[in-house]
């Protein structure tokens, strides 16, 4: 659990500074970035079950789109499967197709 | 032999007992057709992600069957019924024997990889997180 979530929220803080931040703000995203890592491979969870609404959510940011590879860093595999988890979550009103 | 997962939400205007009665008809439509229950959950009253059929909620219950054959009657069924707002059928054993295939490979993998280049031995005993994300970047 822990190793996942913590390289987004730190990225999630520096979207925040970006402003003031400037360059400096800009290394430190380039740093986080290289070490993020598949929370699925991390975590060996192989099979990503639609109805497992908490693990799908980490990955649905507040607009209710899904949260893009290149910045949740979950590999091409487990990407693929989580990106038909949420699709079929969609259909069965577990998570929003769109939400303001 | 196949594995389905039927999710489905009734109204929720469906009155308690109502609701039981459907769910053990489903059953029965199933098992008719060959299918055999594994196992059942009933979520009960949930919020529904966006509106359907102008209701904000609706009562979410849950079949695993086991089958030879396709659940073509009771999706017919659910489908007509007006009291189902909506309902999925999934088959997931091809997935779940899929994913046990890869949840075994992966240690082997790792076994192996760090074996091979002579440095990586002595780092990988200390710290073997460092161990994983090396070979995947």
């Amino acid at each position: 659990m822990a190793p996942a979530p913590a390289p987004r929220t730190g990225r999630g803080g520096d979207r925040g500074s970006s402003g003031p931040g400037g360059q400096q703000g800009g290394k430190k995203k380039f740093f986080y970035r290289r070490k993020r890592v598949c929370k699925f491979c991390v975590e060996k969870i192989e099979y990503i079950d639609f109805k497992d609404i908490k693990t799908l959510q980490q990955f649905i940011p507040e607009r209710g789109k899904i949260l893009p590879r290149r910045i949740s860093g979950t590999c091409a595999l487990h990407q693929r499967k989580l990106q038909a988890a949420i699709k079929r979550a969609r259909i069965a009103a577990l998570l929003p197709f769109t939400a303001d | 032999m196949r594995t389905y997962e039927v999710l489905f939400i009734l109204s929720p205007q469906v009155t308690e007992e109502e609701a039981t009665t459907l769910i053990a008809e489903f059953k029965r439509v199933a098992e008719s057709t060959g299918a055999t229950l594994k196992s059942e959950d009933a979520w009960g009253r949930r919020r529904l992600a966006y509106v359907i059929q102008k209701f904000h909620e609706g009562i979410y219950h849950l079949f695993v069957f086991e089958s030879e054959s396709s659940l073509a009657e009771l999706d017919r069924r659910m489908k007509n019924s007006d009291r189902v707002l909506r309902h999925m059928i999934v088959r997931t054993d091809l997935d779940l024997k899929r994913a046990d295939k890869l949840a075994k490979r992966n240690p082997k993998k790792e076994r192996l990889r760090p074996a091979a280049p002579p440095a990586a031995p002595a780092a990988t005993p200390a710290t073997t997180p460092a161990a994983d994300e090396a070979p995947q970047a």
